[in-house]
């Protein structure tokens, strides 16, 4: 009993990363129609521009991480304007995108083993983290604030996609690009805070995940990995789907290792997009536009 | 050998694109199908072809039942067909086009890549002349002329083995001199016993062609019968007017 | 030490363009978005290498990674039947990950990551293929038989047919043809191909761990199909010859291994975003990359 709580609550850790990275992921696809593989590596950036400004130049954490979100939303749009758009502008097939934004995530990934090198590094806020025991389950103050962060961060964006002029703007353009502009809406512009947002839940995510475990320069791709994963299940155009599939990811990854040696969680991973992607690739809530022309 | 469509339907989520449309279509005859835009015609096209599945009725082709037959497979049982928008292979030559259509065993993997199997050029000849398409063999698809990719769409269906030919709108976008070449090309088919089934909306086009005209109006038939009874049907111009 | 070297370049070339010949054949004939070519590559040099541990005679270890390779090719055809556009090209790079995945865990046969040391060099009825210049002369016959085999079918009949499935697979479909048929085969042989590169690779690097057949391998080939063009042949021999040589030259800088490795990738990288952006024909392409 106190195995299968901690493996939920674990699940639910796990969850709430993948959650942050494919609610940024899905945020940009629905906008844009093309995957962002890159999306991995703004994580990776995220993680490590907290590491520069906290742990190496010693800034206040809260500045250092309020500066982290505004750099990793601006490089995220960074990417946008000096690669996608350029080739959308050229008429590129969503392919060719795809493949640019592995092409990408391989050389931002290189990038920051050349600057920092390729050992594991750790950002140090809360030196030892003791579990507090809860019915049995050991889950450690720092991985509750995670999962309450990320739940508010969760309803925070839900709301605003719902309610705000721009996250309206957002979704009218992920349900008909065509008409959308008709109506006056500047696609660059609402694909410009698409990017900028997502990036941003991709720096949270970085900076969460550099505090409760550590951070190195190919951590990007393992995240996407299980971010898009995450996002298939719940359905890719949809980004609350994106979050529930994601909590179901990490709950099943860690469910799964209960049977299976703890190596096998990323062949799960791995296994859950492939059936997802065979047998069901609009996801449990997701819209069938696009799929199968 | 006739092509029996049986009360056939499809719907598109709320959409009826057709709605117990009958149709029988007699060898060695032309038969036109008119109707105002998105009255089904083309989606009857798909549904016999099995492009697009039906949901309801029967389809029978030379006495047998093709309805739960794989779109190729319909194809290979001798129904060739164009769409309305031209679809040629665009990084392929003239010469390709021809010898994909005329061959039958092109598909065995070993057979081709042991033997050389040499193109039966005179036979890819013949098929450019019929629609009187001259220009080199080498040519791409994509170095083509609207006119001319519409004349390469109708010698690729032409000259892939068939016993039933269904054009889906031919002449769409042509200029008059060559609307009265294909018109030319297709009496001549006529003349050798070819069976055709034809998408128009150019009325006149239809008029003087077809011996046997069905009209369509929101997925159903609402007329049949020849050109000249058509023409003055009460239910036909409402249809066509009423839009 | 400089002929052994240049004979290592050479066979590296031999091996690569045999390669990536056949993911053009996949990819730039038949139109088959697989991003997950490298899993047959890996597959044909584990197959290779775990058979002639297992004492297998290296003839047949040789054709079962091509066949292995193959099967699995049908494999990831048949799964992704239904998909279009990057659904199709996640799913299969998502195949490759569950294979990485598989050798990476699958410990007792594979040794998980600690690789397979110690692959012996082949030995064909009692001729072993030892140093470079023997290994460079053997890979480069089989290259030839292979590549001209590759050939062969692409001019066929067949391979136009490959062509138009690429261009227009419904087009074709109401010619008559059969393309599922078609791109299965299609990949089945481009499959096949891969696997027997994997095994010449395998026997000669002698080592090999789960990292090798990595995504990195992935951007390498589709920089090579891509530089070279498209559904050309000679593009991707032309391709192949550049890319092997290119990360080489960088050795000549006198850098650090810890530079070396991300640089290399980062080059292989820009390369592949500087074609897409500016000349996504490459040299001598003729179609587009859909």
């Amino acid at each position: 009993m106190a195995a299968l709580l901690q493996f939920t609550i674990n699940g639910l850790i796990a969850g709430s990363i993948y959650a942050l990275v494919a609610s940024g992921f899905s945020l940009i696809y629905s906008t844009n129609r093309f995957m962002h593989l890159a999306h991995g590596a703004t994580v990776a950036v995220g993680g490590y521009i907290l590491f520069t400004l906290f742990s190496l130049l010693g800034w206040p954490f809260f500045a250092s991480a309020f500066l982290t979100l505004i750099f990793t939303g601006i490089f995220g749009v960074g990417l946008f304007r000096f690669v996608y758009l350029p080739l959308q502008n050229k008429k590129a097939s969503n392919v060719v995108l795809l493949i640019a934004s592995i092409a990408l995530l391989i050389l931002v990934a290189n990038s920051i083993q050349l600057i920092f090198g390729a050992t594991v590094k750790s950002i140090g806020l809360i030196t030892v983290s003791k579990g507090l025991n809860f019915y049995g389950a050991a889950i450690t103050p720092l991985q509750i604030i995670i999962i309450g962060v990320s739940i508010v961060i969760f309803v925070a964006l839900y709301v605003f996609m719902k309610k705000t002029k721009l996250g309206r703007n957002m979704r009218a353009v992920a349900d008909n690009k065509e008409l959308a502009s008709v109506v006056g809406i500047n696609q660059i512009r609402v694909a410009d805070w698409s990017f900028f947002l997502g990036s941003v839940l991709a720096g949270i995510g970085g900076i969460l995940i550099g505090l409760e475990q550590n951070i190195f320069p190919d951590m990007g791709t393992m995240l996407i990995i299980r971010g898009f994963t995450g996002a298939v299940v719940g359905g890719i155009t949809s980004v609350p789907g994106a979050v529930v599939g994601s909590y179901l990811l990490g709950l099943i990854e860690n469910y799964g290792i209960w049977f299976l040696p703890s190596g096998y969680k990323d062949a799960i991973a791995f296994l859950v997009l492939l059936i997802f992607l065979v047998f069901k690739p609009t996801g449990l809530f997701g819209l069938s536009k696009g799929v199968k022309q | 050998m006739t092509l029996g469509i049986k009360a056939v339907s499809k719907n598109f989520g709320g959409i009826h694109a057709l709605q117990k449309a009958s149709l029988d279509i007699k060898k060695g005859s032309i038969t036109a199908i008119i109707g105002p835009n998105g009255s089904g015609k083309s989606t009857l096209f798909h549904v016999i072809s099995n492009i697009i599945k039906k949901d309801g009725g029967k389809i029978e082709f030379e006495g047998k039942d093709i309805s739960e037959l794989a779109d190729f497979s319909i194809a290979r049982t001798g129904v060739a067909r164009t769409f309305q928008e031209v679809r040629l292979f665009k990084n392929l030559t003239i010469k390709d086009h021809l010898a994909i259509a005329i061959s039958v065993d092109d598909e065995c993997l070993l057979k081709n890549a042991i033997s050389k199997p040499d193109i039966d050029e005179a036979k890819i000849k013949e098929a450019l002349r019929l629609v009187n398409l001259d220009k080199p063999l080498n040519t791409y698809a994509t170095d083509l002329s609207y006119g001319q990719r519409k004349l390469l769409d109708l010698a690729v269906a032409l000259a892939k083995p068939h016993s039933l030919l269904m054009l889906d709108e031919p002449v769409a976008g042509v200029n008059p001199r060559l609307r009265k070449e294909i018109k030319a090309i297709l009496r001549t088919l006529k003349k050798k016993g070819e069976t055709i089934l034809l998408i128009e909306h150019d009325m006149n086009f239809v008029m003087d062609l077809a011996d046997d005209v069905y009209v369509l109006d929101e997925g159903r038939v609402i007329a049949q019968g020849k050109p000249k009874v058509i023409q003055k049907n009460k239910k036909v111009l409402d249809a066509y007017l009423g839009e | 030490m400089i002929e052994n070297y240049i004979l290592h370049i050479l066979i590296l070339m031999s091996i690569y363009s045999i390669f990536a010949v056949s993911y053009n054949v996949a990819l730039g004939y038949a139109g088959l978005l697989n991003l997950g070519h490298v899993a047959f590559f890996g597959l044909g040099a584990y197959t290779s290498a775990l058979l002639t541990k297992a004492g297998v005679p290296f003839v047949v270890a040789f054709i079962c990674a091509g066949v292995i390779a193959a099967v699995f090719g049908y494999l990831l055809v048949y799964l992704t039947r239904e998909l279009k556009g990057d659904y199709l090209v996640l799913a299969t790079l998502g195949f490759s990950f569950v294979f990485t995945s598989l050798m990476l865990n699958w410990r007792w046969l594979t040794r998980g990551p600690l690789g397979l040391p110690g692959i012996a060099k082949p030995n064909i009825f009692g001729l072993v293929i030892k140093g470079n210049l023997m290994y460079f002369i053997f890979v480069l016959i089989i290259a030839a038989i292979c590549l001209y085999i590759m050939w062969r079918i692409v001019s066929s009949p067949f391979g136009r047919l490959l062509e138009a499935t690429r261009d227009d697979e419904l087009g074709l479909r109401v010619l008559g043809k059969n393309t599922f048929n078609l791109k299965a085969k299609a990949m089945t042989v481009s499959a096949f191909f891969a696997g027997l590169a994997g095994s010449l690779f395998a026997h000669y690097i002698s080592y090999i761990d789960p990292g090798t057949f990595y995504i990195m391998e992935i951007i390498l080939i589709l920089s090579i199909v891509i530089i070279g063009g498209v559904a050309s042949f000679k593009g991707s021999i032309v391709g192949t010859i550049i890319l092997i040589l290119l990360p080489e030259l960088l050795r000549f800088l006198s850098i650090s291994s810890s530079i070396l490795g991300p640089l290399r990738q980062m080059l292989y990288a820009v390369v592949l975003l500087g074609l897409l952006m500016y000349r996504p024909r490459g040299i001598f392409g003729r179609v587009d990359l859909e």
